[in-house]
């Protein structure tokens, strides 16, 4: 077994072992109520929650979008070396690959922009606990960041991989680099739902009085 | 005989450096008898044990109680056990011993005392004198020649021996002492009279006062500990004689502005006039003297989700003359069998208690808060407190999960970078290197 394969074996053992004998000492000692998931998603903190969602939005787009154009990027090098006319033409899908990270980071502004924080240091403002305690804003925000950023991420390893086909192909045959693109142009779409769809999830947001 | 002399020398020798060694507290006197009859076989007992005067008068009585005896005693102005130890020629030196009469009368029948019970007002020659019921006799050692006297009834002969003066070394006199000994007994043997014969001292030489263990051994404060709060019983309702609700807490502070101070009222006595206790609700109204009121609501039901039974308490009701505040709870449950109890119950720091229909002016912080409504079962001891505070707050599970997010992402991407490896399918090290055009 090589490292990685022995470093991954020892870490989910290990995971999976402490779930197992925490698990077995609440059962044991009847302190399963302990045990509230309830109980953790009301008492962590919102603004945890609508942070999380903006950085996943913007980090899991952006990892696709790097993923993609290190794909098509090598391809498109490797494959200009024989054929040196490859390289404008498909710096289109380079482009593609880049509007990915473009989605995830309009969308990070976005959510940012909602997730207001309302802060009063006595805590007796009875609206503002109101505010806070109405989760459904912060969960939103969290799941349109993640929809938006998981959706991007593999868009953009499609599309790094539809491009990278293209350019190789171009680079035999310069008809066929057209053909190609309409498969990329597909592969693009599906980044779009995925803001279309964060778009809805953020748009019952209503932080106010 | 030899060996056997050696063996009976050491013994007594040992014997007198263990009782020395484990040395009491009273003052004691060593007490050694030796017969030309038969004796009684001491009693035994543990090393240090200080004979007591009423033991040897019971020894002497079951050893001399019955017919005539003569004892000879002879009594040392002092002695202790270290003289032994000291001129006893113990540690090897046997020619330097002092007592070799002594240890050769010891051989034969004898008994020994190693510590006598000695008080200034007891001695030897009294206790004899009762068991034998005859004074005694005080003769030199001289005229025991010319003595006469009766066997057939009880003599009791008293020997003086001085202890160690300024004049003389002290191995010197008590060398002295046992040529007198050696020499009494000779006469005695010589007349064929059996005889008893008694060693002991008028008063212990030395009296080594022993450390009192009586401070602890350590460190210890000096201060004096301060006098330990006295705790308050808890508050308990009862239904229909059993205890149903119970309520205690370390401050139960109200306060009726924001300026004002506080008021425990736990210190206050109050009247449970107005609680209920049933099977889904629980109430508990406490009243004090100057119109104030506290009642807390709390209510029970089964939740089919989790299979068990839970309680809340709803709401905490103030009230003062005729104002009424109502705080409304905010994660205040516990499953219906366990009490319910947290450190720090307010309505103003991390609350727990939200003012429902009051401007938030008036107050609460309960201290050390412990409450059941449901579940006594007759007893009064609160059933095991469902604390407030878990093991891991929810600050710490909100450090985790983002901290093991990245630590995910971390992993991820270090395993991609580390599984990249140049491409070596198309090397050929025997074939052509690769031509690069110029042109296209």
């Amino acid at each position: 077994m090589n490292g990685h394969a022995l470093l991954y074996t020892g870490v989910t053992l290990a995971f999976w072992s402490t779930i197992l004998i925490v698990g077995i000492c609440y059962t044991i000692f009847d302190l399963g109520f302990r045990f509230d998931v309830a109980w953790f998603l009301t008492e962590t903190s919102p603004y945890m929650w609508a942070n999380l969602g903006i950085g996943l939005a913007i980090s899991l787009s952006v990892v696709g979008a790097a993923w993609g154009i290190y794909i098509t990027g090598s391809s498109i090098i490797g494959g200009g070396v024989k054929a040196p006319r490859i390289k404008t033409k498909n710096l289109v899908s380079i482009i593609f690959c880049e509007a990915v990270a473009i989605y995830g980071i309009i969308m990070a502004i976005v959510i940012s922009n909602m997730a207001e924080v309302r802060y009063a240091l006595l805590f007796t403002d009875v609206l503002l606990l109101i505010n806070l305690t109405i989760f459904i804003n912060w969960y939103s925000m969290f799941g349109a960041g993640l929809t938006v950023g998981f959706s991007n991420l593999f868009c953009g390893i499609c599309v790094g991989i539809v491009g990278s086909g293209a350019a190789l192909a171009d680079a035999q045959n310069p008809s066929l680099f057209v053909k190609i693109l309409i498969v990329e142009i597909f592969g693009s779409a599906i980044g779009l739902f995925g803001v279309i769809v964060a778009i809805l999830q953020t748009s019952k947001v209503k932080m106010g009085d | 005989m030899a060996e056997s002399r050696w063996s009976g020398k050491s013994t007594f020798i040992s014997y007198f450096c263990l009782f020395w060694i484990t040395g009491a507290l009273t003052t004691h006197v060593p007490l050694l008898i030796w017969s030309s009859d038969s004796l009684a076989p001491v009693p035994s007992s543990a090393a240090g044990h200080i004979t007591s005067l009423s033991e040897l008068r019971t020894y002497l009585s079951s050893t001399l109680g019955s017919g005539a005896h003569t004892v000879l005693l002879f009594l040392q102005e002092k002695l202790s056990q270290d003289d032994f130890t000291v001129y006893g020629g113990v540690y090897g030196n046997k020619e330097d011993s002092a007592f070799k009469n002594l240890e050769e009368a010891l051989q034969s029948q004898s008994a020994v005392f190693p510590a006598l019970e000695w008080s200034s007002s007891s001695s030897v020659p009294s206790i004899l004198e009762q068991v034998f019921g005859v004074s005694p006799l005080l003769l030199s050692p001289d005229a025991l020649d010319d003595l006469k006297m009766d066997a057939s009834v009880n003599n009791l002969l008293l020997i003086s021996l001085p202890y160690c003066s300024q004049n003389k070394h002290c191995r010197e006199e008590l060398r002295t002492n046992d040529d007198v000994i050696g020499r009494v007994l000779k006469t005695l043997e010589a007349k064929n009279v059996p005889y008893t014969a008694m060693f002991t001292g008028l008063q212990p030489s030395r009296v080594i006062e022993e450390s009192s263990f009586s401070a602890p051994v350590g460190r210890s404060l000096l201060q004096a500990p301060p006098p330990a709060p006295a705790v308050q019983a808890p508050i308990i309702f009862n239904s229909s004689g059993n205890p149903c609700i119970m309520l205690w807490a370390q401050n139960l502070n109200v306060s009726f502005s924001p300026t004002a101070a506080w008021t425990d009222l736990y210190t206050l006595t109050p009247t449970l006039s107005g609680s209920l206790c049933n099977e889904t609700n629980a109430v508990l109204v406490l009243t004090y003297n100057g119109g104030i009121t506290l009642s807390f609501f709390m209510s029970q039901r089964f939740f089919p989700v989790s299979a068990r039974r839970w309680f809340s308490l709803d709401s905490v009701q103030l009230r003062q003359n005729a104002v009424t505040a109502a705080f409304s709870s905010r994660n205040i449950y516990a499953p219906a069998e366990y009490s319910y109890h947290c450190q720090f119950v307010s309505s103003f720091r991390d609350p727990l208690l939200i003012p429902a229909n009051n401007n938030g002016s008036w107050r609460l912080n309960f201290v050390d808060f412990q409450i059941q409504g449901f579940g006594l079962n007759n007893g009064t001891n609160f059933s095991y407190a469902s604390d407030c505070a878990g093991f891991f707050t929810g600050a710490i599970w909100m450090g985790l999960i983002t901290s093991l997010i990245m630590l995910f992402i971390f992993v991820y991407g270090l395993h991609m970078i580390l599984q990249l490896n140049t491409m070596d399918r198309f090397d050929d090290p025997k074939g052509p290197s690769i031509s690069v055009p110029q042109t296209e």
